[in-house]
C-alpha cells in the first residue's frame, strides 16, 4: 500500500457523515475535532517526562472519560438523526434469555449483570439464563430422539487417551520417539508428540471405532479437566474432520465449579445423558449417569502419578487389547442401553430414563449372588460404606455379614481365613476382591476361577 | 459502516531512524502500530490512507527518543445498531448461529431466526425452512440486521437478526 500526504480517497458522503462523527468525538476533548491521541508506553523517570507524561495523561482522561458510557449513547443518537429503522422488538417485555457481549442476544440491549450461566466453550462471550437452558433443552430433546440419539459426555485423560510430558518419558520409552505418528492424516495415527504443548499423547486402542460407532447413537461432548487449549488439541486428534464434536468441548476453565463436572454446561436433559470418565469424584452430583472406566495407563509417567511401580504398558511395548479393551466392552454396553431405551422400554418416549436404564442393566451382572466378605474391610470400617460392597449391591448382588447357606461367594485375599475355609469346604465360590470391580468394569459376571485367592499365602 | 476520518496519535521514534527517512520510518512503523487494532470509540482499524500533519518532535532527555505527533487519515469500521450487515457465518448450533464481518463476531439467537427455519444437527449442524429451499450453515453468507453493538478495546460483539424483510442466506456454500 502506498501512501500518499494529499489523500483523495474524501468521497462526500462519507466525509459529512465523518464530519458529524469528529464534531461528535470531539466534544469534550481538547477542541481539535476528530482526533484523539493515544501514546506508546514509555519508561523514562525525568523530571521532563514525568511532566509530560502528566499532561498527557490528563488529557488523555479527558479523552477516555466519556468513553465507555458515551460510545453507546452517540451511536444511538446516530442511529436516531439518521432514522434507520428501529427494531421491531418490545425492550421492556423483553426476559433477556441470554448475553453475548454483555448484550441481550434478543433484545439487543446492554445489560448490566451477566446472569445465568456462561457458554464460553460454545463461543467467547455467550451466556444463557436458566429458563433459557430449560427451553433449549426441550426442544433439542425432541429433535434428537427423533434422531433416536441420547447424549453422551466422554471424559479425555485415561478414558480416551493417555498424555504425558515430554520431560517425563522414561528411558524405557525412548522406543516410542521412533514410533511417533505424522499428524499429516491423524485419523490413522493413534500416538502423537505436540511439541509445542511438550506432550506425548497415546490414543486408546479402539477409540476411532468406538467414537464412530458412539456418533451414530449419540450427540458427543468432551468434557476434561485439562485446560483449554489442550482440550481442542486431544479433539483434533480424535475427531480430525470434525465430525463428533464441532463446538462441544468443555473444558475445566469452561466449567462452573472447581474440580467438579457439572451437567450444567450442557444443553441436554440429565435423564438422557450418560458419562464415561474414570474419575467418579468429579461428579458427584451425577453419579447414576457415569459409566465408570478402567483407567488407561499407558506412560509410565501416568503409572506413577497413580502409585503403580510396575512396568508401563509403553515401558513393556504392550498395550491394552483391541478387540476386547475397555473400549470395545463400553460400546457393547452403549448399544445395549440404547436399544434399550429406544425399542425395549414401553412408557412414552419423553417420560424414559436413561438412569434408570443403566441401573437395570447394571443390576443383571452380578444377579443372583449373595457375598460375604472376610478380612477385606479395614477393621471396625463400616462394611457398607465401603466402594466394594456398595459395587457389588449395584451390580445386583446381595451383600451380607452373617455366614449361612444362601451365601455363594466369598470374597477374600487371604485363603487362610475362617470364612475363606468355609467356603472351599461348603464349595462355594471364593474370590478375589478384583473379581467384583473385573465385573463391575466388564459389565459381565467374570469367571470365579480367574480371580481364585492364593492358596500358599494361607498358611 | 465504514468511515474515513481522522486520529492522531503520538509516535516514539528511535534516534537510529532519524535522518532521510524518518518521514517513511514515521508512517511504516505508525501502520503497524495502528492498522488492524480497535479502540472503543472509532471501531476498528482498516487502513490509513493518508498522513494530514506531523508535528514538532520533542527530543526525550535520557533516551534520545524523539515523541512526534502524527495527524493521519484512516477507513475505520464500526458498526451501528440498525445497519445492516453481510457476514459470514463460523458456527450454527441450537443457540443460533454466529458470523463474522471482518473483525465483527456477530450472534444471530435462534429467537431472531424465522421460525419456520428449524434447526438441524448432523455432521453440518443447519437451519432449515421446512420447504428445505433456505439453509443456513457454516460458511454460509447472510445478510442480518444489527440490532446491538458494543465495541471493546480489541473486539467488536454484535446482537443480530435476520427475522425481517429481505434478510437472510445471501449465498448457500451447499448449493454452489
Ligand atoms: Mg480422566
Ligand atoms: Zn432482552
Amino acid at each position: 500500500m502506498s501512501l500518499v500526504t494529499d489523500s483523495p480517497v474524501h468521497s462526500s458522503s462519507s466525509d459529512d457523515f465523518a464530519s458529524y462523527l469528529d464534531a461528535q468525538l470531539g466534544s469534550g476533548s481538547t477542541g481539535t475535532s476528530g482526533s484523539s491521541a493515544d501514546d506508546e508506553t514509555d519508561n523514562e523517570s525525568d523530571h521532563e517526562s514525568e511532566r509530560i507524561k502528566r499532561r498527557k495523561a490528563e488529557k488523555l482522561e479527558i479523552l477516555e472519560e466519556p468513553e465507555g458510557s458515551t460510545s453507546r449513547e452517540y451511536s444511538e443518537q446516530i442511529v436516531d438523526s439518521e432514522q434507520i429503522v428501529e427494531t421491531n422488538i418490545k425492550q421492556d417485555s423483553c426476559s433477556h434469555p441470554g448475553s453475548f457481549g454483555g448484550m441481550c442476544m434478543r433484545c439487543g440491549k446492554s445489560l448490566e449483570e451477566k446472569s445465568g450461566v456462561t457458554f464460553g466453550y460454545i463461543h467467547k462471550g455467550l451466556w444463557l439464563a436458566n429458563d433459557e437452558i430449560a427451553r433449549l433443552r426441550k426442544t433439542d430433546m425432541k429433535n434428537l430422539l427423533r434422531y433416536k440419539k441420547l447424549y453422551l459426555i466422554l471424559d479425555l485423560d485415561h478414558t480416551l487417551l493417555n498424555s504425558t510430558s515430554l520431560a517425563h518419558i522414561s528411558s524405557d520409552e525412548e522406543h516410542l520417539r521412533g514410533k511417533v505418528d505424522s499428524r499429516e492424516d491423524i485419523s490413522k495415527g493413534s500416538l502423537f508428540i505436540l511439541e509445542h504443548m511438550h506432550t506425548m499423547t497415546k490414543l486408546r486402542p479402539f477409540v476411532r471405532t468406538f467414537l464412530k460407532e458412539a456418533s451414530e447413537m449419540f450427540e458427543m461432548y468432551i468434557y476434561t479437566m485439562g485446560d483449554r487449549s489442550y482440550a481442542l488439541e486431544m479433539a483434533k486428534l480424535l475427531d480430525p474432520k470434525r465430525e463428533y464434536f464441532h463446538e462441544r468441548v468443555i473444558s475445566r476453565d469452561d466449567g462452573t465449579q472447581r474440580h467438579q463436572k457439572g451437567l450444567d454446561v450442557v444443553l441436554g436433559q440429565e435423564s438422557y445423558v450418560l458419562i464415561l470418565d474414570d474419575t467418579e469424584q468429579a461428579w458427584t452430583k451425577h453419579k447414576d449417569n457415569l459409566l465408570l472406566m478402567e483407567r488407561y495407563h499407558y506412560f509410565a509417567s501416568s503409572c506413577q502419578q497413580f502409585g503403580f511401580s510396575c512396568k508401563s504398558l509403553s515401558e513393556m511395548e504392550t498395550d491394552e487389547n483391541e478387540g476386547d479393551g475397555a473400549l470395545a466392552t463400553v460400546i457393547g454396553v452403549l448399544k445395549r442401553v440404547h436399544t434399550i431405551f429406544f425399542h425395549e422400554l414401553e412408557d412414552e418416549l419423553a417420560g424414559r430414563d436413561v438412569r434408570q436404564v443403566l441401573k437395570t442393566l447394571r443390576k443383571e451382572v452380578l444377579e443372583g449372588c449373595k457375598i460375604i466378605f472376610s478380612r477385606v474391610f479395614p477393621t471396625h470400617f463400616p462394611a457398607r460404606q465401603h466402594q466394594l460392597w456398595k459395587m457389588a449391591e449395584q451390580l445386583g448382588a446381595t451383600c451380607t455379614v452373617d455366614l449361612d447357606d444362601s451365601v455363594t461367594h466369598v470374597v477374600a485375599t487371604d485363603a487362610g481365613t475362617e470364612k475363606s475355609r468355609w467356603a472351599v469346604k461348603e464349595k462355594k465360590s471364593l474370590v478375589h476382591p478384583r473379581w467384583i470391580e473385573a465385573s463391575y468394569y466388564f459389565w459381565k459376571r467374570q469367571p470365579e476361577e480367574s480371580f481364585s485367592v492364593d492358596q500358599k499365602a494361607s498358611s | 459502516m465504514f468511515f474515513h476520518i481522522v486520529l492522531e496519535r503520538n509516535m516514539q521514534l528511535h534516534p537510529r531512524f532519524f535522518g532521510r527517512n524518518l518521514r517513511d520510518n514515521l508512517v511504516a512503523k505508525l501502520m503497524k502500530d495502528v492498522e488492524g487494532t480497535c479502540s472503543g470509540r472509532h471501531g476498528f482499524v482498516v487502513a490509513i490512507t493518508g498522513i494530514e500533519n506531523i508535528g514538532k518532535g520533542l527530543i526525550r532527555e535520557g533516551t534520545g527518543y524523539v515523541t512526534f505527533p502524527v495527524k493521519y487519515q484512516c477507513v475505520v469500521f464500526r458498526p451501528f445498531k440498525g445497519e445492516i450487515l453481510e457476514a459470514v457465518v463460523t458456527m450454527v448450533n441450537k443457540m443460533g448461529f454466529f458470523a463474522e464481518a471482518g473483525p465483527v463476531q456477530i450472534f444471530v439467537s435462534n429467537h431472531l431466526i424465522p421460525d419456520d427455519m428449524e434447526f438441524q444437527s448432523g455432521d453440518m449442524p443447519n437451519y432449515t425452512t421446512s420447504d428445505g429451499s433456505v439453509k443456513i450453515q457454516k460458511d454460509s453468507e447472510v445478510r442480518l440486521k444489527i440490532i446491538g453493538t458494543r465495541v471493546d478495546a480489541t473486539e467488536i460483539f454484535c446482537i443480530g437478526t435476520i427475522k425481517d424483510d429481505f434478510l437472510g442466506v445471501i449465498n448457500d456454500p451447499a448449493a454452489a
